[in-house]
């Protein structure tokens, strides 16, 4: 027995330098170099197509309706290339009406304020709109909406449209230059966010 | 005659004595045997590279896309070893990718930044580019000690678009491995 056991540890002794050679020859050491970044949340608009939308005479020259607002066709403003690179962003449209800026009162049976619609489409799933609500002495002329939230990181062509000109009361409009405003916003949603 | 015989004798047992005196003398040897396996070692095994902000400001028409300039050219240092003369030495660059937003980008946005990341050690490189999964092809460094130098470069996004916003992360493997 004594012989036996002697033997087991010589071929013992002759197997483990070969095992452990085998071992060390694919001794290996990996070393890691972590590269950290971020990227900020970022919302842009392209810009308009068209800076400034000029109707031209907004009143009737001529027929039954002679001094009161004509038909007005729909303007319309592209924003090319516009994105948000985060989920949960919305459109908000703020509408300034188109006021005279003639400061003298407003007779009775005039209006010195034209309404509208604008409405920004192709980014949610559905357009976000704006009416204005100025009176006749173009008082509030300012009416603003939030659109629904776009649940993904989008880039698209966002398109204004102003539409649906109207004088209030449909009464006779004052002579005048008028100006009004339409601001499209880009931003996190408030119920969103990544 | 009887006389002559006697001293034959004598003289035999006196040139016995010489014969001892020759043999007086013997060396014994120890061997001493030992190995050393190849071996590799990183003594500095990690680093960090912190690139910050990895899109373009502004808002022109890269506004939102990958600024480049802040992956490409960063470099940081590791410190190793190798002991065996055939030892080699590989690159696996993992691409940087945000790990706030897991799920697939729309069309014209990207979450993943590629680049390629060139360690040096002992004058030699070894590259790996992201883009490929594993790592790249092994370069013999030999026997070295000091440092391995990690450079990144090329940095790109797959679509070329829009980087989706979050945090991002990746990371490069230096594979020293021993050999003789």
């Amino acid at each position: 027995m004594k012989a036996l056991m002697i033997g087991i540890a010589a071929a013992a002794g002759a197997m483990v330098p070969g095992t452990a050679l085998a071992q060390t020859a694919s001794d290996t050491s990996t070393g890691q170099v972590v590269v950290n970044g971020n990227v900020a949340r970022l919302c842009i608009l392209g810009t308009p197509s068209r800076a400034i939308v000029d109707v031209g005479q907004m009143a009737a020259t001529s027929g039954t309706r002679v001094g009161r607002i004509a038909v007005i066709g729909d303007q319309s403003v592209t924003l090319p290339g516009s994105f948000c690179n985060f989920a949960g962003s919305a459109l908000t449209v703020e509408v300034t009406a188109l006021v005279s800026a003639d400061a003298s009162p407003v007779q009775p049976g005039f209006a010195k304020a034209v309404n509208y619609t604008a409405t920004a489409s192709n980014w949610a799933l559905s357009p976000t709109a704006a009416t204005s609500a100025a009176s006749a002495s173009g008082a509030t002329p300012i009416a603003t909406s939030t659109g629904v939230t776009q649940p993904a990181p989008k880039i698209a062509d966002v398109t204004v449209t102003v539409s649906g000109f109207t004088a209030p009361s449909d009464a006779l409009l004052t002579a005048g230059i008028y100006n009004g405003l339409v601001v499209v916003t880009l931003g996190p949603a408030v119920s969103g966010g990544l | 005659m009887r006389k002559l015989i006697l001293a034959s004798v004598v003289l035999a047992a006196a040139t016995a004595t010489p014969v001892l005196a020759q043999s007086g003398s013997t060396t014994g040897t120890v061997t001493i045997d030992g190995s050393v396996a190849p071996r590799c070692l990183f003594t500095t095994s990690n680093a960090i590279i912190n690139a910050g902000e990895l899109a373009q400001a502004g808002t022109g028409a890269s506004a939102g896309k990958l600024d480049a300039s802040k992956l490409d050219g960063q470099t940081r240092t590791l410190v190793g070893w190798c002991n065996g003369t055939a030892s080699s030495m590989s690159v696996e660059a993992l691409p940087v990718v945000n790990t706030t937003v897991t799920s697939a980008p729309p069309a014209g946005f990207d979450r993943v930044v590629n680049y390629t990341a060139t360690a040096t050690a002992n004058t030699v490189n070894a590259l790996d580019s992201s883009v490929v999964a594993g790592a790249g092809s092994a370069s013999t460094v030999g026997l070295f000690t000091g440092n391995v130098t990690v450079t990144l470069s090329n940095s790109a996004t797959p679509g070329a678009g829009l980087l989706v916003a979050g945090a991002y992360q990746g990371e490069t493997r230096v594979t020293l491995s021993a050999a003789n």
